[in-house]
């Protein structure tokens, strides 16, 4: 038994955050967003009442994901440090969210487009305050 | 010398954590730190000597390093730093020293000041790192 191994204290202190895994990235809530995009234009292009029907079910889910990926952002990745850096934060989280139910109750794709305009000036935010380097796991091939 | 001072160092620390760990019931105990919320200070894996003697007598104070349960989850227990202390209304407001990597009272609000119990006095591990905290 080492010297590092007897003296290790039993009682555990936690200078922590919520259990967080600490991965973070806007992307996730980008895929969601283009999907809704896509569903859209495909739905329009279609005849098909039955295939309408499933891509309309399909968009709802899709923008409630987008919803829930940028709320994780918003309350678990961002803090109020970045705030100072990014003042317009909460407004773009809020403008972003509300977008997201906008593309979920209708099928417009400027709206669809505005989402992902959205999604990305929050990319820039989550880039300019540590970006992948701190929010990813490094080492994927590219 | 560099090497003979850790070891001393490490010796220091050796003895200070066995007996703190002996003398646990006597309000001192030694603890092991997890995360990083409280870097550059605290990192993980490191070992301190913690007490609760102090606060049987007075209140915290702002920048002591401090003990407390998790108020989210009552079983895990926290390291972190007085933010700021309210005596009116007995509570006090915890920060990690890392702040964007903290989850504290930012998040989980002021604590009764009953609810904390133990300061965080030194380091004794690892040897490059012994010595005292708390201010």
């Amino acid at each position: 038994m080492s010297l590092s191994s007897l003296l290790r204290p039993r009682r555990i202190v936690h200078a922590h955050c919520d259990l967080p895994c600490g991965i973070y990235d806007p992307e996730q809530a980008r895929i969601e967003a283009e999907s809704c995009l896509r569903i859209i234009e495909k739905h329009d292009a279609s005849d098909d009442k039955l295939f309408r029907a499933r891509c309309i079910h399909l968009k709802e889910e899709r923008a409630e994901l987008v919803k829930h990926h940028l709320d994780v952002l918003w309350h678990d990745y961002f803090k109020p440090e970045h705030l100072q850096q990014y003042p317009d934060l909460h407004e773009t989280f809020w403008n972003a969210t509300k977008q997201a139910s906008k593309v979920k109750q209708s099928l417009d794709l400027a709206a669809a487009r505005e989402l992902l305009a959205l999604i990305d000036t929050i990319d820039e935010m989550w880039k300019g305050t540590g970006g992948p380097g701190k929010t990813r796991v490094s080492g994927r091939p590219a | 010398m560099r090497g003979s001072t850790a070891l001393l160092a490490g010796l220091v620390g050796a003895a200070v954590g066995l007996t703190a760990g002996v003398v646990a019931r006597r309000g001192y105990d030694v603890v092991e730190v997890r995360g990083r919320s409280m870097a550059p200070t605290l990192l993980p894996g490191d070992r301190l000597v913690v007490e609760s003697r102090t606060f049987a007598r007075r209140a915290p104070r702002p920048g002591e390093l401090v003990l407390a349960a998790d108020p989210r989850q009552p079983r895990r227990e926290l390291v972190k730093r007085v933010a700021a202390v309210d005596g009116e209304a007995g509570t006090l407001e915890l920060r990690g020293d890392s702040a964007p990597e903290s989850t504290d009272s930012r998040t989980f609000g002021a604590l009764p000041l009953t609810e904390v119990r133990w300061r965080v006095t030194a380091r004794y591990w690892p040897p490059a790192r012994v010595g005292r905290l708390g201010r």
